[in-house]
């Protein structure tokens, strides 16, 4: 070997292995806060309102995007949104394949600005843009003040 | 400037908010794995101290007998050329009478630590020890000395399968 090949594996010579701890804590933010809190203990969707844009952001934000107006205001996201976009994952957030596939959607609300993405509590063959869902949420004791506390969507019958 | 400012904007957290979930959050922790290799030249080195010997590399450019070995010569930017063996015998070229250990902790009787440059490797090539067998007003630049080895059963691949460097005795010259 000359020093112009590299060596990329670091096991082929006398080496130490170890693990990064690089742990952290992601707070939620002030409207991040509002938003977690009202779906923890009331099982609801909530938007920041802006009202001199009229205008509703999912997820909340603490300032309006357009004005720059601090967003004081937190209404009802509707009870039914939309599937924007569809996808059908095969492998997990590493890239290790998945034992059955799994539906993830971009729902948007009416009148709402923006949306969540999440399941689709759907069949992969009926991954569809444009149906009608609704949030399913976990049973309250179940619920921790994260978005797995909301199951997915799953249509609306 | 900044003791004029009487509160900063913001929402201070403490410790406990995020511990006792006063406050939602989201907890991570990357798969950060990693292997640190010592590379051709350490690796072979140091597999060569386990048994007993300390190893370098030959350049043909500058005709250097490079210690501790490197696979390139930093003087002639090419590839080093073959590996050779040193002796464990060599001079102090520099020296500490250190009164912190390796932890910067405080010791009453100090560690003497410095830098020997081995017989058979180029002028001033060496590796940095401890020094044993010696006093702190006997330890001196220019000293011969000599490499004490820890038993065979105890090496581990590493620069302290070497004690320390005692004084070269009169018969060993």
């Amino acid at each position: 070997m000359t020093f112009l090949d590299r060596t990329t594996d670091a096991r082929r010579f006398r080496h130490w292995e170890g693990h990064m701890e690089a742990d952290y804590i992601y707070t939620s933010g002030l409207a991040g806060e509002r938003f977690f809190v009202a779906l923890r203990d009331e099982g609801r969707l909530l938007a920041a309102r802006c009202a001199s844009c009229d205008l509703a952001y999912l997820p909340p934000r603490l300032f309006c995007e357009r004005c720059f107006a601090e967003l004081t205001e937190y209404v009802p996201v509707p009870p039914t949104g939309k599937v924007a976009a569809a996808t059908v994952a095969h492998v997990d957030r590493a890239g290790r394949p998945l034992a059955a596939p799994e539906v993830w959607a971009f729902v948007t609300f009416p009148g709402i600005h923006g949306g969540l993405v999440h399941r689709l509590l759907v069949d992969p063959g009926r991954a569809r843009p444009g149906t009608p869902v609704r949030p399913r949420v976990r049973p309250r004791a179940a619920r921790t003040g994260t978005i797995a506390d909301l199951e997915g969507f799953e249509p609306v019958a | 400037m900044t003791e004029r400012v009487e509160r900063w904007p913001g929402v201070e957290l403490s410790a406990s908010d995020l511990v006792e979930g006063k406050v939602t959050s989201t907890r991570f922790r990357p798969n950060a794995k990693y292997a640190w290799s010592a590379g051709e030249a350490m690796s072979r080195f140091l597999a060569e101290l386990q048994e007993g010997r300390l190893v370098a590399r030959t350049c043909d450019g500058c005709e250097r007998i490079l210690f501790p070995p490197r696979m390139f010569c930093e003087l002639c930017f090419r590839p080093t050329d073959a590996w050779t063996y040193v002796r464990d015998t060599g001079t102090i070229e520099t020296f500490s009478i250190s009164y912190l250990d390796k932890d910067a902790r405080r010791i009453a009787e100090p560690i003497l630590v410095g830098v020997v440059s081995l017989d058979g490797a180029s002028p001033r090539m060496g590796l940095m020890h401890y020094f044993g067998g010696m006093t702190k007003d006997e330890i001196r630049i220019g000293m011969r000395v000599k490499a004490v080895w820890r038993p065979p059963e105890e090496r581990r691949g590493s620069v302290l399968d070497i004690s320390y460097f005692r004084p070269l005795r009169e018969a060993e010259r």
